[in-house]
């Protein structure tokens, strides 16, 4: 075992753990950014700076998008309701398991660490993806789910090549920018975190805050849809 | 000419789009002026060029080319028609990032690579998910999206990885095959929003703009199934593994999307309901191409996909300018649709034919030979009717068409081209020739210029009609396809053999050794690459495993 990218392993799973555990937005945000910027380090050989520094530049934005997104709002995550000591013992167990299967029936051709912290993080991002009513609970699973594939395909296939780390960099920037927009959109229709049209219901229907103006709700479905008040109305884009 | 240019130019104007859409016009010009040159530079790509780049290639070929250019032209009519019906401002900037990302994926011969590249490019569409001002309904829809996305996409990366390496001291071989390809297929149709995968699709219909839905559900997910199509044959097809199991388990999938789709169509009352569904019907015909994992199935697979997307996406511009013409979607309150707009009625029938076809036509020998090649028997008729169940939806459009017209129907506005306003006449008062001389020129500016101002004005009475008319270009487009017009049956088909010269090692012209990979059954290699030229087999390692005999 190697050292370093052990302790780099409990680096990105302690930071998994926070994201999915903690209440606080800006704790889980700080939490999902530990774990993504240390799974940029958990290979063998380890990448060119070139492409270690497009993935810790796409981990900063991603993670600055997603601040912006719950800036100046009280909203509290849900958190995890198993509390984090539980997370912690399920990710470290699936740890175990990662690490144990190395190559998943044959030699991997990258370290045993990537595929412990890649079980890891699967595990924790599973409970925020299947029960996640919480729009940036969802979100941070969503980004870990597929952060643990990634690392799963570092551990099983080796050192991932320039061009894969590029688009690997624009995914989790583009992960980001999905989950700061989905954020934003919660917030605005007054149900806080939580994605759903009786959350919303249940609270005021503005906002105010930085970064999301006072915004008007309604609950008809059609969206986009101009109102159809008479045959070709006129256009009415929605800024 | 590779790809690049056109990277550059659906990248780059999406991103200048998004970034000015607080000037609506600004943006929007932006965005149909990038995706008509994302039309241009989608034409100028090379079949046979290769740029090595950062460890990986993108790799040109025939059918890229033809998605991508396919792809930018009918994006490029479907904005506009946003712009007559008022869309999301977002719409330009999403169309053109999420054609470029099908064209990176497609130009990725390295499946890995391509499914990063793919699943970005859906993540896109969660921003025109959302409507502004923001609804709880587009909220949650936004939120599954992103669960489906990361899902599936965590699905093929594990897959891809999985068997994507050496694999000579495998343990476990076919169980390892199998489930790596269930859990490629599988995502194929969660992208899809394949039966059972479609609760969020099928929201995405309410939530979406109507004009992006074609992006969102069809041609994004689409190149997605390109590059499994390209995995499995590369990858899987070739070992003539059993996986009974698993492959039935996907033509289940597959063919149970193909019948129900069409009967939830059938059922709708809301027309952007009805394009959802028959898309998901149709995507049901395109996982049979993944179940059949067969050379023969590559060039109908591919055929296919290309050609439903087309299609579905003219089903979905009718729909909006069905609403633009007559202010609702709702089946039941168009009755008379097709007596008062005869435009959209020929659109109809155009892309009746298109999405059916008959025999001979690549559309028709393209469905029908992905099911003969995956069911048997009983099953293979009950999946045939059910892929031409849609035409039970179109049946009852047309009866309704040509019904007594409704109130809604009856008040709206007629489709013949009007002048918006009279353009005022200016006599020419001057008393000698020369003073009328100058008059009449003077006159002549100050008329052209009254011209220009009406446009405006006369663009938005003639708003139906032209909705119209982009509706027949799409339809036409989409016919053409269907009839094997653009070549689509043999960019679909091309099989990999012309080794293309990467254009960092060798200059151009100097001539390569083609492959001489075979499949086990000694055909020619069915693919290599997502995009489904060859360059694939000459710059990814053979599987060093042994092949398994079929039993």
């Amino acid at each position: 075992m190697n050292p370093a990218l052990a302790g780099l392993t409990c680096v990105v799973v302690a930071g998994a753990v926070t994201a999915v555990s903690a209440r606080e937005p800006r704790a889980a945000l700080l939490g999902l950014l530990v774990a993504l910027l240390g799974a940029s380090f958990l290979a063998d050989p380890l990448p060119t700076p070139l492409p270690i520094a497009a993935r810790i530049v796409a981990a900063i934005l991603a993670a600055r998008l997603v601040a912006i997104a719950i800036r100046g709002g009280g909203e509290q995550t849900s958190g995890s309701r198993l509390g984090w000591p539980v997370e912690a013992l399920a990710a470290a167990a699936a740890a175990v398991i990662g690490y144990a299967t190395h190559g998943l029936g044959a030699p991997g051709a990258g370290p045993p660490e990537a595929q412990a912290a890649g079980f890891a993080i699967g595990v924790l991002a599973a409970t925020p993806i299947v029960t996640g009513r919480d729009v940036l609970r969802l979100g941070i699973g969503s980004i870990l789910l597929l952060s643990a594939g990634l690392l799963v395909r570092q551990a099983i296939g080796g050192t991932p090549s320039d061009l894969e780390q590029l688009a690997t960099s624009g995914l989790v920037v583009g992960l980001g920018g999905a989950v700061a927009a989905i954020t934003l959109g919660a917030r605005a229709v007054g149900g806080g975190l939580v994605a759903g049209e009786e959350a919303a219901a249940r609270r005021p229907t503005r906002v105010h805050g930085r970064g999301v103006g006072p915004i008007q709700t309604s609950h008809r479905s059609g969206a986009h849809r101009p109102p159809e008040s008479g045959p070709a109305a006129e256009p009415t884009t929605h800024r | 000419m590779t790809i690049l240019p056109f990277l550059a130019v659906t990248f780059g104007a999406a991103a200048a789009s998004l970034l000015t859409r607080r000037s609506e016009r600004l943006s929007a010009t932006i965005g149909i002026l990038g995706l008509a040159g994302a039309v241009v530079a989608a034409a100028a790509i090379s079949a046979d060029e290769m740029l090595a780049i950062g460890g990986g290639e993108l790799v040109g070929s025939a059918y890229l080319r033809l998605f991508v250019w396919l792809g930018s032209l009918v994006a490029l009519l479907l904005a506009l028609l946003g712009l007559l019906s008022g869309s999301h401002r977002h719409v330009p900037g999403v169309l053109l990032a999420g054609i470029g990302a099908a064209g990176l994926a497609l130009a990725l011969p390295d499946a890995r690579i391509a499914i990063l590249a793919a699943t970005a490019g859906g993540l896109v569409g969660i921003l025109v998910t959302i409507p502004l001002p923001a609804l709880a309904s587009g909220v949650v829809v936004a939120a599954r999206e992103l669960r489906a996305l990361a899902v599936a996409g965590a699905l093929a990366i594990l897959a891809a990885a999985w068997i994507g390496r050496p694999l000579a001291e495998l343990a476990g071989e076919p169980a390892v095959f199998g489930l790596a390809y269930l859990g490629f297929a599988v995502a194929v149709a969660i992208r899809f929003g394949a039966i059972p995968f479609h609760f969020w699709a099928a929201r995405l219909a309410d939530a979406a703009p109507e004009v992006s839905l074609p992006m969102l559900m069809a041609w994004g997910p689409a190149a997605f199934a390109v590059v499994a199509l390209a995995w499995a044959d590369q990858s899987v097809a070739p070992l003539l593994l059993p996986l009974t199991v698993e492959r039935s388990l996907v033509v289940a999938v597959g063919a149970v999307s193909a019948v129900l789709g069409a009967v939830a169509a059938w059922i709708q009352d809301d027309l952007e309901h009805v394009v959802g569904y028959t898309i998901i019907a149709d995507a049901g015909i395109a996982i049979l191409g993944l179940a059949a994992l067969d050379p023969a199935a590559w060039e109908p697979a591919r055929t296919w996909v290309i050609v439903f997307v087309v299609a579905r996406s003219a089903f979905a511009a009718w729909a909006v300018a069905v609403r633009l013409a007559f202010g609702s979607r709702r089946i039941d309150e168009l009755r008379g649709w097709a007596l008062r707009a005869p435009l959209l009625a020929l659109g109809l029938v155009m892309i009746v034919v298109a999405s059916f076809g008959v025999p001979g036509l690549a559309v028709w020998e393209a469905r029908t030979g992905l099911i003969d090649l995956t069911l048997d028997g009983p099953f293979a008729i009950v999946v045939t009717l059910g892929a031409l169940g849609p035409l039970a939806v179109y049946a009852r459009l047309a009866a309704i068409g040509v019904g007594r017209p409704s109130e809604t129907v009856a008040r709206a506005a007629s489709q013949r081209p009007t002048w918006a306003a009279p353009l005022p006449s200016r006599p020419a008062l001057g008393r000698t020739i020369a003073g009328r001389g100058v008059e009449r020129a003077a006159n002549a500016v100050g008329g052209g210029l009254d011209l220009l101002r009406t446009v405006p004005a006369a663009l938005g009475v003639n708003r139906a009609l032209i909705a119209s008319l982009l509706v027949l270009a799409l339809a036409g487009i989409s016919l053409a396809l269907s009839a094997g017009g653009f070549g689509v049956t043999a960019a679909a088909g091309a099989v990999p053999g012309q080794v293309p010269t990467p254009i960092e090692s060798e200059p151009p012209g100097s001539e390569s050794e083609p492959p001489a990979t075979t499949t086990p059954d000694g055909s020619a290699p069915a693919s290599g690459s997502p995009a489904g030229s060859g360059p694939a087999e000459s710059t990814r390692p053979e599987p060093s495993f042994q092949s398994v005999p079929s039993p």
